[in-house]
């Protein structure tokens, strides 16, 4: 609708200013002009300012639950406030954060030295269990032919298992049977040699990183904390569903790799956290 | 606009007791003030991020923040505006955080709250009420509708609490105010 000092267009482009009543002189009595004559305008008006009204009227809402006690056991940690952190303390802390930093170079390299020790003896007698079926099949030097891509993916991934189906991830091209058997060979027996000692060593740096980010809880921030604790339960549920799969089929390389693929999200998870600057 | 003077207001007497023992480490006193406020400070996160079982992490977080800052609390304003504040710090910070990590944009944001429980209103209703509508809002319109409209800030303070201009605070708060009637009148 038109009047004779101003389109409704115009008015649409008031309308922010005329609600916050911070239009001057000639563009108000412009705006009030048009809402006497224009009915759509009119109306706009009434809703938006009942919507404001309805808006500043809304009642409380009330959790579903008691939050209480999710924030007492998080506040239950003894917090030393900054302003009144003793000059002592401060003093020591780069000492600290070196020895946190110490304990976790140790522990890593530790863990390193294990699983490449055991990935290397593990190696060794994978590619001795391959070479045989490798051998029937001409090496053409042709990366698209199916022998060579199978072999050469059944060594490779000793050392970092494939995934049970053949039909997805590195080995879609394992098509040949001999292949495959040699395929099977070593997928049916890595996993029981691997993962359970590998899973005690991974529980102990789990343990020491999990004590240095509990002994850290004061000093990160709320918000980053309870986003790595969110996470921290999500793998944990990632790696019990895992644990309970592979009670069931403990031969299964795809389940063997699912819960070697959490613990070590959880490490690198809780290794980030232990190394955050302090209220980060 | 009244809201927030409200709150002040509404606040009761006894909190200034309580406020120098929790910030003293007193956890009993703590939890009084916790009962005095949960539900103000539940319903400002909740209306704020749009979803119910959001709203509830968040008061978590602000009570434990709470908890941590009470030593710096110097009483210069009433606890429950100091309170208030950090709350709606908190969820400013917290979206940021979540921006941070996973990347997720305006679009997600909008079509994770069709996700929650409070969106969750049929398709086939003729009129939907306000507390709805706004939990449907856009992320950005939404916080700045329930700060202005609901809380009762003003357009600088908004702009200053979430590094924007009070122009766009201006702008996102019409753009909210005519999607709410939009939907009310569907």
């Amino acid at each position: 609708m038109t009047n004779s000092t101003m389109t409704c267009e115009e008015f649409d482009a008031a309308l922010p200013d005329h609600l916050e009543g911070t239009l001057d002189g000639s563009l108000r009595s412009a705006v009030e002009g048009h809402l006497r004559e224009c009915v759509r305008c009119a109306s706009l008006v009434k809703d938006l300012r009942n919507i404001e009204a309805d808006a500043a009227k809304l009642p409380e809402l009330a959790p579903s639950r008691d939050l209480w006690q999710g924030i007492e056991s998080r506040i239950a940690a003894p917090v030393i406030p900054l302003a009144a952190r003793p000059e002592r303390t401060r003093r020591f802390a780069p000492a600290w954060m070196g020895i946190a930093a110490a304990a976790l170079i140790v522990t890593t390299a530790g863990i390193t030295y294990t699983l490449t020790a055991r990935s290397l003896s593990g190696s060794k007698a994978s590619v001795a269990t391959v070479t045989p079926a490798a051998m029937n099949q001409p090496n053409t030097g042709d990366s698209s032919a199916p022998q060579s891509v199978a072999a050469g993916t059944v060594v490779a991934k000793t050392d970092e298992p494939a995934p049970a189906s053949p039909t997805t991830g590195p080995n879609r091209g394992i098509g040949e049977p001999q292949n495959r058997s040699t395929a099977l060979m070593v997928t049916r027996t890595a996993p029981s040699e691997q993962t359970v000692p590998s899973e005690a060593v991974y529980s102990k740096e789990i343990a020491a990183l999990q004590h240095i980010v509990n002994d850290r809880k004061t000093q990160l921030d709320s918000a980053t904390l309870a986003i790595i604790e969110r996470n921290l339960r999500i793998i944990d549920l990632a790696i019990e569903q895992s644990k309970a799969a592979l009670a069931k089929d403990p031969a299964s390389r795809l389940l063997s790799d699912q819960l070697t693929h959490a613990l070590d999200k959880k490490v690198e998870l809780l290794r980030t956290a232990a190394m955050l600057p302090a209220n980060t | 606009m009244a809201a927030a003077v409200l709150s002040t207001v509404r606040a009761p007497m006894g909190d200034s007791g309580d406020v120098a023992l929790a910030a003293a480490g007193d956890r009993q006193a703590f939890e009084r003030l916790y009962r005095t406020h949960s539900s103000r400070v539940f319903t400002l996160c909740a209306r704020m991020s749009g979803s119910r079982s959001r709203g509830e992490e968040l008061t978590q977080d602000v009570f434990v923040r709470t908890w941590e800052k009470l030593p710096q609390f110097r009483g210069e304003s009433a606890f429950s505006t100091w309170l208030h504040r950090l709350a709606v710090n908190v969820v400013l910070n917290a979206r940021k955080t979540e921006g941070k990590h996973s990347a997720r944009t305006e679009q997600s944001d909008v079509e994770d709250e069709r996700r929650d429980e409070m969106s969750r209103a049929p398709l086939h209703i003729e009129r939907m009420d306000l507390q709805a509508a706004i939990s449907k809002l856009p992320a950005g319109a939404r916080r700045i509708f329930v700060l202005h409209d609901v809380e009762g800030y003003k357009h600088e303070e908004i702009a200053e609490m979430m590094g924007i201009t009070s122009g766009g605070s201006k702008a996102q708060l019409h753009r909210a105010r005519l999607l709410l009637r939009e939907a009310l009148q569907r």
